[in-house]
């Protein structure tokens, strides 16, 4: 082996010292950038340097669900003709209904099928990608729900054919949750696990002198970004711990985001940002307020404010 | 002392397989970190401030996958490689007890400074996280490092 020797003679070794003071600057200025240019870096690098490794992703993705069993995608299809020709008879009720409480007819959901694309990296764990963007009607703030039917996150960016999303696990994800007769409603947010365990939702907000069992299932309410109805998970045991005249229940998630692979984007027709709050028989009610720069927790915010 | 190529070579083969197994095959915790095993060959073969350019835009490229803490990967990559570069005028070693001690200890420190940077928030328990979790991918990490290392041939000397 060869002595070691320095290749840096003194003002060299001064310049070098003083490039990794710089980059290290660099790195510190980069944690502090704002939300939205740390948005545009990121969307910047995966849209370049990155793009071959996403690409590959997407392509060894969408063979594996074409490969899946054509058995199961048999019972799926077999469970959907029965929901369909159950109701039927619901639709016929419910619009003759309508008809005389002289309402209008309800704006229906479009959806866009996408793949969902994950990176293994420290940091994106509450994060996804996926192959749609607003090319497709996909927007900020477009609820991203499985093939399975249960709320998986939402979008926060959306490129022309790709976007960037968070699932339930994200630190800042809420959701106005209800029970599915609408009795009983709070706020759900991810909650972490003990340790081995994965994250859970937690429920709070529910007024004290309202009760729920375990194993009652949770829906979306319709209030914020999140349509009326998506479900969200099944009440585990309620927490020990009571915040006012309020209780707590841990929640069992209905979607483990580690297995979403394909995923339905519910996408609005004006291709504005999305909010089932503002939305009525004549489109959105308040326009300019679905355009605040965090429409989702505003609106969750306001909810988690409101006395009970 | 010129860096021979197959060094280079080496390095940028490691951090291809890196984001290869992370994110075209979406392996994360079951996959290696090259990228640190990466940044710690090379820095130990130029001057500190090349070694801190390379691990800000490997981390750089990290982050880009990263919503919870954008820059954590950035900061602790940065200060990885002039960590990696300084040791080479403290440490001259050429044993297996050498190189796996300097590729264990530069994962584990690369996943205190990532802990460190992401914030109070967001952080997970320091017990969990850097006492149990990090070590066990440390070595994985080292293993893996010396593997690459003697497959490739580059030798114990090559890498000071």
């Amino acid at each position: 082996m060869p002595n070691y020797k320095s290749d840096t003679n003194g003002s060299g070794k001064a310049l070098s010292t003083f490039v990794a003071f710089a980059f290290f600057v660099l790195s510190v200025v980069a944690l502090f950038l704002p939300d939205s240019s740390q948005d545009e870096v990121a969307s910047l690098l995966r849209g370049s340097v990155l793009r071959p490794f996403i690409l590959t992703q997407e392509t060894l993705v969408r063979r594996s669900i074409h490969a899946e069993d054509t058995e199961v995608l048999q019972e799926r299809l077999d469970s959907l003709q029965m929901v369909i020709v159950n109701s039927s008879t619901l639709l016929e009720e419910n619009a003759r209904l309508r008809r005389l409480l002289g309402l209008s007819e309800r704006n229906p959901d479009e959806y866009v099928a996408a793949t969902v694309i994950r990176a293994g990296m420290p940091g994106s764990e509450s994060m996804f990608l996926l192959d749609v963007g607003s090319d497709q009607g996909v927007t900020r703030d477009s609820p991203v729900i499985t093939d399975q039917g249960g709320l998986l996150g939402v979008v926060r960016r959306a490129g022309a054919t790709s976007a960037t999303g968070w699932d339930w696990t994200h630190p800042q994800f809420r959701a106005s949750a209800m029970t599915e007769d609408g009795s009983v409603a709070g706020m759900v947010r991810a909650t972490p696990g003990g340790f081995g365990e994965g994250y859970r939702l937690l429920l709070n907000g529910v007024p004290f002198q309202q009760k729920l069992e375990p194993g009652v299932a949770l829906v979306t309410s319709g209030l914020g970004v999140y349509p009326r109805g998506i479900p969200i998970g099944v009440v585990i045991e309620e927490l020990d711990a009571q915040e006012g005249w309020t209780r707590s229940y841990l929640v069992r998630p209905v979607v483990s985001p580690g297995q979403a692979t394909h995923v339905l984007v519910v996408v609005s027709e004006e291709g504005d940002s999305f909010d089932a709050n503002l939305r009525s028989e004549d489109g959105w009610l308040v326009p300019e307020a679905a355009a605040s720069e965090e429409p989702a927790q505003d609106i969750a915010d306001t909810e988690a404010r409101t006395p009970r | 002392m010129k860096t021979p190529p197959r060094v280079w070579g080496v390095v940028g083969l490691l951090i291809l397989l890196h984001f290869g197994l992370h994110v075209s095959l979406g392996l994360g915790e079951g996959a290696p970190d090259l990228v640190v095993v990466a940044l710690l060959i090379g820095a130990r073969e130029v001057d500190i401030g090349r070694a801190a350019g390379l691990g800000f835009i490997l981390g750089l490229l990290e982050d880009a996958f990263s919503v919870l803490a954008f820059g954590a990967s950035t900061f602790a990559l940065t200060l990885v490689g002039m960590g990696g570069a300084r040791t080479r005028d403290l440490f001259v070693g050429d044993s297996l007890f050498f190189l796996m001690s300097y590729l264990v200890l530069g994962k584990w420190a690369r996943d205190l400074l990532h802990w460190v940077a992401v914030g109070e928030g967001l952080r997970e328990p320091f017990v969990d996280t850097m006492l149990i979790q990090s070590p066990i991918s440390a070595v994985y990490a080292g293993v893996i490092g010396l593997v690459v290392i003697a497959i490739s041939g580059l030798g114990w000397e090559t890498v000071r």
